[in-house]
């Protein structure tokens, strides 16, 4: 709690700035001969350091938005910036980069590959952005710091296992590490909890928490759990494709 | 780096691609084995179908009243010329003559079932070869070598005008027979390859003191006749010599000194050597050559070209007409069954590539089905910052691997069947007679007691690229699905 507290008045005190804003986006996809619209024009900012629960009943587009955020849904209308940059504006290969270096994903479902163990599963996005040779100069390096980050979850123990050894929590746990290895700024977390019990999806989100207050992350939280957005220092709603409401007015500087 | 990482933790941590692989390894391996039996198939029917021929076959065309021209009846002026050719090796004069083989005693009995069987009668019509064998020469020049040099003075050795030098008869000589004939042993063979004229231990005195010039027969013919060696036979003939221009009859007796095997029926079955200047005495005639053969340096190389110059050289010489027949390589006599032996080849090859084909399409399927169950993978790669080429990629380096390994163990294991495909063959066939009463490899049916096999780099290197081009030929369709799947459809659901 105390974390929180803190965060909350360094947000309070610092001028907001953006690190991720999403303008005018409309979704929408094609059934057949009509189409559907999900999201109907969305505008929303997340600021640097900001901690936001997005809110809302299944189906109201919450994990819609957070994929366009995250630069792996494209948006039918409207940008997404990314520190200012307009990311669909870009080459896919600068996308695939701006996902890799600036964002850590942590899924509903951990999308880990079953293939790989803990260990090589965290390790996966420094492989993605290195050549064979760049990644085998600074090898050591970076398995410490995937140890160090399956040291901080309680993980080290099992950095050898598969996906198909662990529990759901560890397998979150994980996921989490594979989400920080690479320093993103922003966080972007798909009901992280959803798949948990009530015990565990705490203890996990205890950490993530964590993490983000000590790293001062920007984090999109979307949950449908009312008591889970409480610990968040901004709740955003949403219903049938629009922001129904936010809990703080951003300070424009 | 994490395309190699990955395509490389696929490959093994899936029992499908290893299916793959091993699917490729059947296939370069098979490939690479049956091609290169049919390749020593090929080249050893192709042996057996030349014999004897020397490279290029040199007839000039002596009958004046057609062709209005009278040629020379002695070969040097001919020989001078062909030798003269920088492609030519070597060049040797022959007689051919055709005349009655018959086994010595009473021929009045043999006239009368040569009447009635005539291939069983111990009568046969034979194509005689009266042949120059300079084995004094050949023999000597080493020593005259050796002499030379102790004294100081250089000897520079030349290649001797005889049959041994433009002709594969001392391989014929050497070869045993080609397979054991009933009732030859082997004893038969020439005791002294380079002296086959040399009279043969086994002759009776009564031959030694008659001095008959000895004769080598081949091999089936042989057998067949149930000759043995120091047998005294007989060859009848017409002479066109006579002065009332009516041929005479002729014959003489011959020890038989040896048998050649040349591999080819016809030579074997039809042929038999005696010395030129015997042939030419029994005959009677001026002619003191029919045929030269010539021997070149490099027949594969430029044997039509030199073939050309031969023919042109010569005419101009007045040594020959000029016909097109009268200069001919060894593929002008057998030109139709070389023919059959390539085209052969080449369809085989072709054929056999569809079992690489077979093998593309097994990665293609066990591809498509990995690419559909990695659709979740697909999403997280993505999501984590994968670009499209770099999935696309990663699935075609499975294929890569799959191909590499696959194409490489196949090939190695080909080249060491292919090697040892005889004692294998024959070690397996231990066991077919014994559960199946046959073997697998008939060696009766073939003119060679072996299954030939020639491993060619070029073919191994061509399949082994084939492999390569096919598999990922292939690979790409489904490699490109992974590549443009939405990374959504697999981040959705569990």
């Amino acid at each position: 709690m105390s974390d929180a507290d803190a965060h909350g008045a360094l947000a309070r005190t610092t001028p907001f700035r953006p690190v991720l804003s999403a303008v005018g986006i409309r979704k929408s996809f094609a059934m057949g001969d009509r189409r559907i619209e999900i999201l109907h024009g969305i505008d929303f900012e997340l600021g640097a350091g900001e901690l936001v629960a997005l809110v809302g009943s299944s189906g109201a587009g919450k994990s819609t938005l957070l994929h366009i955020l995250g630069l792996i849904d494209q948006p039918t209308e409207g940008k997404v910036l990314v520190a200012g940059m307009d990311a669909w504006a870009e080459s896919e290969a600068e996308r695939a980069e701006l996902r890799n270096h600036h964002m850590g994903f942590v899924f509903q479902f951990y999308h880990l590959l079953p293939e790989l163990t803990a260990l090589e599963n965290v390790l996966l996005p420094v492989m993605i952005s290195h050549s064979r040779w760049q990644y085998r100069r600074r090898a050591a390096e970076w398995r410490d710091k995937a140890l160090s980050l399956l040291e901080r979850f309680g993980m080290v123990d099992r950095r050898d296992h598969r996906p198909s050894q662990l529990s759901g929590g560890e397998r979150q746990r994980v996921a989490m590490a594979r989400a920080l290895v690479q320093d993103p700024k922003i966080l972007l977390a798909d009901e992280p909890t959803g798949n948990l019990d009530s015990a565990t999806g705490d203890r996990v989100l205890d950490l993530l928490f964590q993490e983000q207050a000590r790293r001062g992350l920007s984090m999109i939280l979307v949950t449908h759990d009312a008591t889970l957005a409480a610990r968040c220092q901004r709740t955003v709603y949403m219903g049938d494709g629009l922001v129904q409401g936010d809990s703080t007015t951003p300070v424009p500087v | 780096m994490y395309r190699t990482f990955l395509s490389w933790r696929y490959l093994f941590a899936r029992t499908t691609n290893l299916i793959g692989m091993v699917g490729i390894l059947v296939a370069v391996g098979a490939l690479i084995l049956i091609f290169s039996i049919m390749t020593g198939f090929l080249e050893e029917s192709r042996r057996a179908v030349r014999g004897n021929l020397a490279d290029i076959l040199v007839e000039p065309f002596f009958d004046e009243a057609y062709s209005g021209i009278a040629l020379p009846t002695t070969p040097e002026r001919a020989l001078a010329v062909i030798e003269a050719h920088p492609g030519v090796r070597a060049a040797a004069p022959m007689i051919t003559w055709h005349a009655l083989f018959t086994q010595g005693g009473s021929q009045k009995g043999r006239f009368n079932k040569f009447i009635s069987d005539a291939s069983h009668s111990g009568m046969l019509g034979v194509k005689v070869v009266g042949i120059d064998v300079r084995s004094a020469e050949r023999v000597a020049q080493p020593a005259f070598a050796g002499t030379a040099a102790l004294l100081g003075m250089t000897y520079r050795p030349y290649v001797v005008r005889d049959h041994f030098a433009a002709s594969d008869l001392l391989r014929a000589l050497l070869r045993p027979a080609v397979k054991p004939l009933p009732g030859l042993s082997g004893d038969e063979a020439v005791a002294q390859p380079l002296f086959p004229f040399a009279t043969p231990a086994e002759a009776s005195d009564k031959a030694r003191r008659a001095r008959l010039g000895s004769i080598l027969v081949g091999a089936r013919f042989f057998d067949q006749l149930g000759l043995r060696k120091g047998d005294v036979v007989q060859l009848a003939t017409v002479s066109p010599v006579s002065s009332d221009e009516q041929f005479t009859i002729v014959n003489r007796e011959f020890v038989i000194s040896g048998v050649f095997s040349s591999g080819e029926n016809e030579s074997d079955l039809g042929q038999v050597y005696i010395e030129r200047s015997q042939l030419q005495d029994l005959v009677g005639t001026e002619q003191a050559f029919s045929q030269i053969l010539v021997r070149l340096e490099n027949y594969d190389a430029d044997g039509p070209a030199v073939a050309a110059d031969l023919r042109t050289s010569l005419a101009n010489a007045g040594l020959i007409v000029g016909l097109p027949q009268e200069v001919r390589t060894w593929e002008d006599f057998r030109g139709n069954l070389l023919g059959a032996i390539k085209n052969e080849r080449v369809l085989m090859a072709i054929m056999l590539s569809l079992v690489l084909m077979v093998a593309g399409f097994t990665i293609f399927a066990i591809l498509s089905m990995m690419v559909t169950e990695k659709r979740r993978d697909i999403g997280i790669l993505s999501a984590l910052g994968a670009t499209r080429s770099g999935i696309l990629s990663t699935f075609l380096l499975v294929a890569f691997w799959d191909a590499l390994i696959g194409s490489v163990f196949g090939a190695t294991i080909g080249v060491i069947m292919a090697l040892k495909i005889d004692p294998l063959e024959r070690w397996l066939s231990g066991y077919t007679e014994r559960w199946f009463g046959k073997q697998i490899f008939d060696r009766d049916v073939y003119l060679f007691d072996h299954i030939p096999a020639i491993v060619d780099p070029v073919a191994v290197a061509a399949f082994v690229t084939l492999a390569f081009v096919c598999t990922l030929g292939f690979a790409f369709f489904p490699a490109w699905r992974a590549a443009r799947q939405n990374p959504l459809e697999g981040l959705r659901y569990e």
